[in-house]
């Protein structure tokens, strides 16, 4: 509509003025009637100008006296209760921007913050944070054990019907995990057997169902993944742990 | 939340809305927009306006500039035309002119900080979409009894590693204090950036801990 941004200021210039007066005027009575028609309410605007002795008046003055009329008619407190004027309206506005904007970071730090967890979970270093960084990522660590709290009762109480599709999830992921060289050390060292996880007969053979599969696959797919300039644990340094972890986690 | 590609502008017949909640939410946002707008000419153009419309709820919502009542009554003849503008009017209408020019900046920079943190979430969504994840990353739901004892472990590990890194970063600023005089060659880095969410509680690191503080992070995934 507009080639430029106009600044919210008084015009100074009178030719200019009464032009954009003219046409944002006509825009108004537009929109006010767009208003009243699409919502099929009643409404009513007035404009004083200096340049009209009388106002200009929507729909009509006949109109328009029947619209205060019934405004008028309501008690004060309903008159007043969402009556603005210009600067209690910017100063809405300001408030709702500030809360949008409060969200919108707080959304954007659990976010950016997430990610260095994520991180962090593969060795990467702690160092480059400040205290408030370290805090916000203790934050966000907390919510999600919590949710992991609350999911492995609820699997444990049986719920969980996915016991397919998450073999379907896990093996797609074990792929990505298997390019990743550093990874998340299992708790137990070195365990080779996969009986030592206390699988029952059906996960025992499919994890080692699954072994069998990604030592088939494993060859190009070792990507370098995360930049170990400090580990979380120091006994897991060993590069070539691809096998290790889907033994250990893949039932 | 997903990715809405919204259809954009649409052609709008011009009759009454049919669905009652799209109507009530078209009345709020066209309502907002038309204040707005009445706003804007009232500034641009200096001109006085009122409008008055009652929502679907039957409830008043009125904008007046200067004030809605004085210009209904001006309107409704129930006053002596037209107010007087003498030197002393004249300033407390600039003062009012003044006051409303400074609320429309503060609002314009909100605006824009506001743009660009929305487009900073964008960006940090596109991250994540193109993240090729660990399984850890996978919603918890995709994740099996073992997958989340582990999980589970490797979370609880790397926040006592969190609390012992933040520890030493308050160490290093308590002692900080005693030896950093004006000019001092040595500053501590991160000093300046503490943030007043963390709580200097020594025994619970994370006790009250509320998210939203300064960040030092740059980029670098």
């Amino acid at each position: 509509m507009t080639r430029k941004k106009v600044k919210l200021a008084f015009i100074t210039n009178d030719s200019a003025r009464k032009a954009t007066f003219k046409k944002r005027k006509k825009g108004l009575m537009k929109k006010v009637s767009e208003l009243s028609t699409l919502c099929g309410i009643d409404a009513c605007a007035i404009i004083y100008s200096p340049y009209d002795t009388s106002p200009e008046v929507w729909p009509n003055t006949m109109g328009a006296q029947r619209v205060l009329a019934e405004f008028k008619r309501m008690p004060e407190m309903e008159q007043s209760k969402k009556m603005v004027n210009q600067e209690s309206f910017i100063r809405q506005r300001i408030a709702k921007a500030s809360e949008q904007l409060k969200k919108q970071s707080k959304e954007n730090r659990e976010k950016e913050m997430t990610e260095v967890m994520y991180q962090g979970l593969t060795g990467k270093g702690l160092q480059n944070l400040n205290l408030g960084d370290l805090n916000d990522l203790g934050w966000v660590i907390d919510q999600n054990l919590k949710e992991v709290y609350k999911r492995i009762e609820a699997v444990k109480k049986g719920a969980s019907t996915s016991s397919s599709s998450s073999v379907a999830a896990a093996a797609a992921a074990a792929v990505a995990a298997a390019a990743a060289s550093q990874a998340v050390p299992p708790p137990m060292e070195q365990k080779p057997a996969v009986v030592e996880l206390g699988l029952d007969p059906m996960q025992r053979t499919q994890t080692e169902w699954f072994t069998d599969w990604m030592n088939s696959n494993t060859s190009d797919q070792h990507i370098g993944y995360g930049h170990a300039d400090e580990m979380i644990l120091p006994n897991f340094n060993d590069n070539h742990n691809a096998n290790v972890w889907p033994n250990n986690f893949y039932p | 939340m997903t990715r809405r590609i919204s259809k954009g502008r649409q052609r709008v017949e011009m009759v009454k809305m049919k669905n009652a909640s799209n109507l009530q939410v078209t009345f709020s946002k066209r309502r907002a927009g038309l204040f707005k707008k009445a706003s804007e000419l009232c500034t641009l153009c200096g001109v006085e306006i009122a409008i008055v419309v009652f929502s679907p709820g039957d409830k008043v919502f009125s904008f007046g500039h200067p004030s809605v009542d004085t210009l209904v009554e001006r309107f409704l003849g129930r006053d002596l035309p037209p107010p007087n503008n003498d030197v002393h009017n004249q300033l407390i209408v600039a003062h009012r002119e003044a006051g409303i020019r400074e609320l429309n900046m503060k609002l314009m920079n909100l605006e824009e900080v506001l743009q660009m943190e929305k487009n900073r979430g964008e960006s940090l969504q596109e991250i994540r979409r193109r993240a090729n994840g660990q399984w850890w990353e996978s919603p918890i739901e995709e994740l099996n009894l073992f997958q989340l004892q582990h999980l589970k472990e490797a979370l609880e590990r790397l926040e006592q590693k969190v609390e012992k890194v933040a520890q030493q970063q308050k160490m290093v600023n308590n002692h900080a204090f005693p030896f950093h005089t004006l000019g001092s060659a040595w500053t501590p880095p991160n000093c300046a950036r503490e943030s007043s969410s963390y709580g200097l509680n020594g025994g619970a690191p994370f006790a009250n801990r509320a998210i939203g503080s300064t960040s030092s992070i740059v980029p670098n995934y």
